[in-house]
């Protein structure tokens, strides 16, 4: 069997290069996305500033629940928290005392930036000096900070900013301040800087006193571990201190995990549809031939058995080339997430031979569920056809299909419905990948069936124009089959387009219209303000109210809330957050609002309480005194801004100003502020399902140049019979303009019905489909679908049509 | 003009023994296409046996049922109703994996067009029946078929570079390589010119005298006819008429008469 299916793919590449350049980039696609996710679990990130202690002892920075299953199992469950924990210093002291531990030290972290802009992404933090044996940091130059207003500086700081000891620098943090550059010492590190400042003056700055970010120490890791038992501290050596530093990477590698299983999933469903779909055209195009070897010898099981093999080894040979190209674009994707600031450029990937080889199964898998699915249909080929001289294109749907369709739009709508109901990001962005696909899906099955309809419908207009437009309704009308193997991979780019951009555009305008119409105050600073100068502000003549908001995210019972703090006093004039039940006057550091989303989900009232965890885990239990609206804009809970201020990483916020600002502050409207929020999250998905477009886009160009050089000889009939150049093309343009009609109107009702269940779920109103976008999303698709059939009928109109005829198929 | 007084019955009884001397046997065998109201019968009840190691031609004008004829006496299609013999073995009731089964082990086929597989070469498709049956090559035998239509020097061409001829020759070759109990031809000169036409049946006579092979061949054509044995003559789904030791003006003749060229 192997010689004929061999023999079949070198005869007939072009009619398996569709598949063969799907299988490719679906593998590709995979294996990149195998890669992420394998960054995401197994990643590790070096140590930097604790590299100079072997043991590093810091707070827990996951809350934890333990469920207790039916059959008296017990599942531990940990999600990480938002902002550092920090420690008792006493916690230091038991180091200490632990058996046979020395060099212990303390250290304190929190944002402090030297001079006016942080202007780079690189991140700041200052320190008292006690904890620079950590690293170790030593002197170059100069001393040690001992009065409040001296400062060391790292190596690569005092190059890059031109500072010496002597100079004096402006240093931003929660309280800004002139200071002296006493010192500066011999290393720098490579992804922060560090500010060194008096031990009394850290600690004043952290905002926190007898707390402690990490304790550094040398000694038996055992006796540190019991030493430490009982309280919150967690212990780190080796390579897993690296995550007790970086925090932040600690973020981007759970976002690895669900943004590469999410891809990877999506890419792999695509491929299936795609591929399918090329198999099709290919089975169809060599109908005769099976119908031949059917008449000639081979049973039924023979030929498909031969359609399994001949996709088995196209994916054989996809498989391991697309995996090879996974690794470029693994490492491509990699920079533009560090570009957008969602990859921490310490957190390297991981690149093990497992994504290769998972890509390469997941193509041949592909490759063999797509000819099965195919397989169906060649069965049905029955060997008379072989006989007669025209090869009868049937169009009835078999009984199973129709079954099939039935069952898959049953499943979208579950789906839809489904996704109606999910309220949170993490939930409903796979859904909605997922619910757009499984309607597509129904599309393809029942594809010919509509089809048929809508040529039908389509042909009425068309016959109006004498030849190309009364030759391409005759042809739509009569292959059906062909037509709605062109349609699936149009319908599907450009139904997840609109999808893909659109839950965008939904969040971003609910969430910018909720916070511009609720932010009544004319004016916005920020973001980075210091609680000082909030303060100084405020008390300015013309200023009547200032609201100073801080933002960071809750665990309540394991799920993550956004949080707002906000300073109560003149928050009527400055925001409106919709009050629907009970107020807000009564807002301190023992009461909280919630958005009526959260009410919903959480099933609180006001006079309830809440227990949720803070950003650096510390638990309160805070009584509700109000229900608001506007939930998506400002956050779904609402807290006092010193409340939530000691309990952040970085306690500035933006501050909204009432009445009139002073002179020379600068300023933006509310709406900016929260685009910008929006932005670098929608970024990092346009990259990502940038992706799946372009391989759908490539899906699109692949069919129809299959479909269309399939059809060199009836192209060379039509001229033989005195069809112009001209005419035909005209003929291929109206049936272009009708399939993408068709896809057009197919994927946007797909597009709408996903993102009217996504956006009630999530804003609980309409959709926001900037009309302009859509019609873009559309045109390219069309554009494409011009590109991809007008390129090869001119290949294939380029023999003489006496010559084309004449070769047999 | 007819040779037979058993003319216009709708029973041709040329081989009239009971069965063993005959390669195919069909009784009351009628084919329907459709249902309700837009059914259309094809064949209505026909009752024949083709004899072994001769020539049958089946003639007819268009919409004959002669094809369909064809269909069902070689396993490519079921009858609606009715019972089909090949040799000893009744296919009606068979499936189609036994069909196919039946038509490589024990029946040729030579079609009109597309009869070649264009990505193998002339001996891949000669053999392509055996090597799906996994049935071992005779070399002596291929090479005995291949000369015999005339292909020794061309084994190693593909279809395309062949003419319409020589595709044929290799098309009757692949028929043969089986050795089967019947070669069903449909109309297998039809797209060739009058003189390569006759090339080709020459080689379908020359396998029914030098070889003792059964060939059963659907034409329309009166030249082609006149090279079988036997002729029968179909219309409107029923055989009308049956012909032996046919010439082509007599054929013509009677095929007038059935108003194929009107």
């Amino acid at each position: 069997m192997l010689w004929l299916v061999l023999s079949t793919l070198r005869h007939r590449k072009a009619g398996f290069a569709g598949a063969f350049v799907a299988l490719l980039c679906a593998a590709a696609l995979v294996c990149a996305c195998g890669i992420l996710l394998d960054t995401g679990l197994r990643g590790s990130i070096a140590p930097e500033r604790y590299a100079g202690s072997p043991v590093v002892v810091t707070g827990d920075q996951f809350v934890h629940k333990t469920i207790v299953k039916k059959e008296g199992k017990k599942k531990h469950k940990a999600k990480a928290i938002a902002e550092r924990a920090w420690l008792p210093a006493s916690v230091a002291g038991k180091v200490r005392g632990a058996n046979g531990v020395r060099d212990v030290i303390t250290e304190v972290t929190f944002p402090a930036e030297i001079g006016d802009s942080a202007d780079d992404d690189r991140e700041s933090w200052g320190h008292g000096w006690e904890s620079a044996a950590l690293t170790p940091f030593t002197l170059r130059e100069g001393r040690a900070p001992t009065a409040d207003d001296e400062i060391v500086i790292d190596a690569a700081t005092a190059r890059t900013k031109g500072l010496r000891p002597g100079s004096t620098v402006k240093v931003a943090s929660a309280v800004p301040g002139g200071y002296r550059v006493v010192g500066v010492t011999e290393q720098s590190l490579k992804h922060q800087t560090a500010v060194f400042f008096s031990t009394a003056q850290a600690e004043r700055l952290s905002g926190r006193s007898g707390m402690v970010t990490a304790i550094g120490a040398h000694g038996p890791v055992k006796a540190i571990e019991d030493a430490v038992r009982g309280t919150k501290a967690t212990v780190h050596t080796g390579k897993d201190r690296g995550k007790a530093e970086f925090l932040g990477a600690e973020k981007s590698r759970i976002k690895l995990i669900s943004m590469g299983g999410a891809l990877g999933g999506t890419a792999l469903l695509v491929a299936i549809l795609v591929v399918s779909g090329t198999f099709a055209l290919s089975v169809q195009q060599r109908e005769r031939e099976i119908a031949l070897l059917r008449a000639v010898a081979a049973t039924p099981r023979q030929v498909r058995r031969m359609i399994g093999r001949e996709a088995l080894l196209v994916g054989f040979v996809a498989g391991p080339l697309g995996a090879a190209a996974g690794l470029p674009l693994a490492f491509w994707l990699r920079d533009r997430f560090r570009g957008l600031g969602a990859l921490p450029p310490n957190l390297d990937l991981v690149v093990s031979p497992f994504p290769p080889f998972a890509a390469t199964l997941a193509a041949v898998a592909a490759a063999f569920a797509a000819a099965r699915i195919t397989a169906r249909r060649t069965a049905r080929i029955r060997p008379v056809e072989a006989l007669g001289d025209t090869a009868p294109g049937r169009s009835g749907l078999g009984v199973v299909r129709i079954l099939a369709g039935l069952v898959v739009t049953a499943g979208a709508i579950v789906l839809t419905i489904v996704l109606s109901g999910l309220n949170t990001e993490a939930a409903s962005s796979p859904v909605t990948m997922l619910t757009a696909i499984v309607w597509t899906v129904a599309v393809a099955v029942l594809g010919p069936a509509i089809c048929r309809a809508a040529a039908a419908a389509l042909s009425v207009p068309l016959r109006f124009f004498p030849v190309g437009g009364h030759l391409a309704a005759a042809n739509l009308g009569t292959g059906a089959r062909r037509l709605a193997s062109v349609v699936t991979p149009l319908t599907l780019m450009m139904g997840l387009t609109a999808t893909i951009l659109f839950v965008q555009t939904t969040m971003g305008h609910a969430a910018t219209n909720q916070a511009s119409e609720g932010t009544i105050a004319e004016h916005v600073v920020g973001p980075k303000v210091p609680h000082g100068t909030a303060e100084e502000i405020r008390r300015a003549p013309g200023v009547t109210a200032a609201t100073e908001v801080l933002r960071s995210t809750v665990r309540v019972d394991l799920e993550n809330y956004g949080v707002q703090g906000v300073t109560p006093g003149g928050l009527d004039r400055t925001m409106d957050l919709d009050v629907r039940e009970g107020s807000l006057q009564g807002l301190d550091s023992s009461t909280i609002a919630v958005s009526s989303t959260a009410s919903a989900r959480l099933d609180v009232r006001p006079g309830d309480r809440l227990s949720l965890a803070l950003g650096d885990g510390t638990p309160i239990e805070p009584k509700v005194i109000a229900v608001y609206e506007r939930g998506l804009g400002f956050g779904d809970l609402t807290v006092t801004r010193d409340l939530l201020a000691a309990h952040v990483d970085d306690p500035r916020g933006t501050l909204l100003i009432a009445g009139t600002p002073p002179d020379g502050l600068p300023t933006t409207d509310a709406g900016t502020l929260a685009e910008n929020r929006a932005t670098t999250n929608a970024e990092v998905n346009y990259v990502a399902m940038g992706l799946i477009l372009a391989f759908t886009a490539i899906a699109v160009v692949n069919t129809l140049a299959m479909s269309t050089s399939g059809r060199a000889r009836e192209l060379a009939l039509l001229r033989l019979v005195g069809t112009t150049r001209r005419q035909v093309m005209r003929m291929l343009g109206w049936e272009t303009l009708a399939i993408a009609g068709i896809a057009a109107a197919l994927g946007s009702a797909i597009a709408l019905v996903t993102l009217t269940a996504f956006s009630s779920g999530m804003t609980g109103g309409a959709p926001h489909v900037p009309p302009l976008g859509h019609l873009g999303v559309l045109a390219l698709g069309g554009v494409l679908a011009a590109a991809a059939t007008a390129l090869p009928a001119r290949l294939a109109m380029a023999a003489r049509p006496a010559d084309t005829i004449n070769t047999r198929e | 003009m007819n040779t037979s007084g058993m003319n216009t019955t709708g029973v041709n009884t040329s081989g009239s023994g009971t069965g063993v001397r005959d390669a195919v046997r069909m009784e009351k065998v009628s084919k329907v296409y459709g249902r309700g109201r837009g059914a259309v019968a094809a064949l209505r009840e026909v009752t024949t046996a083709v004899p072994r190691g001769r020539f049958t031609a089946v003639m007819g004008p268009s919409g004959s049922g002669k094809s369909t004829f064809l269909h069902c006496a070689a396993g490519l299609d079921t009858p609606t109703s009715g019972t089909v013999h090949l040799g000893e073995t009744e296919l009606s009731g068979m499936y189609e994996t036994k069909l196919t089964e039946l038509r490589r082990a024990r029946v040729g086929f030579v079609f009109q067009a597309f009869n070649l597989v264009s990505s193998l070469t002339v001996e891949q498709n000669i053999t392509l029946p055996l090597r799906l049956s996994r049935t071992r090559l005779d070399k002596a035998w291929l090479n005995e078929v291949v000369a015999r239509v005339g292909l020794a020097d061309r084994t190693g061409h593909r279809p395309a570079q062949l003419s319409g001829g020589q595709q044929q020759r290799v098309a009757i070759a692949r028929a043969l390589v089986t050795r089967p109990e019947v070669v069903f031809g449909d109309e297998p000169t039809g797209a060739l010119d009058t003189m390569t036409a006759r090339d080709v049946l020459t080689l379908l006579r020359e396998t029914v005298d030098g070889m003792g092979q059964t060939v059963v061949m659907v034409t329309h054509d009166p030249v082609a006819a006149s090279y079988a044995d036997t002729v029968l003559f179909l219309a409107d789904g029923r055989i009308v008429d049956w012909m032996d030791a046919p010439s082509s003006d007599k054929v013509a003749a009677r095929m007038t008469r059935l108003g194929a060229w009107k």
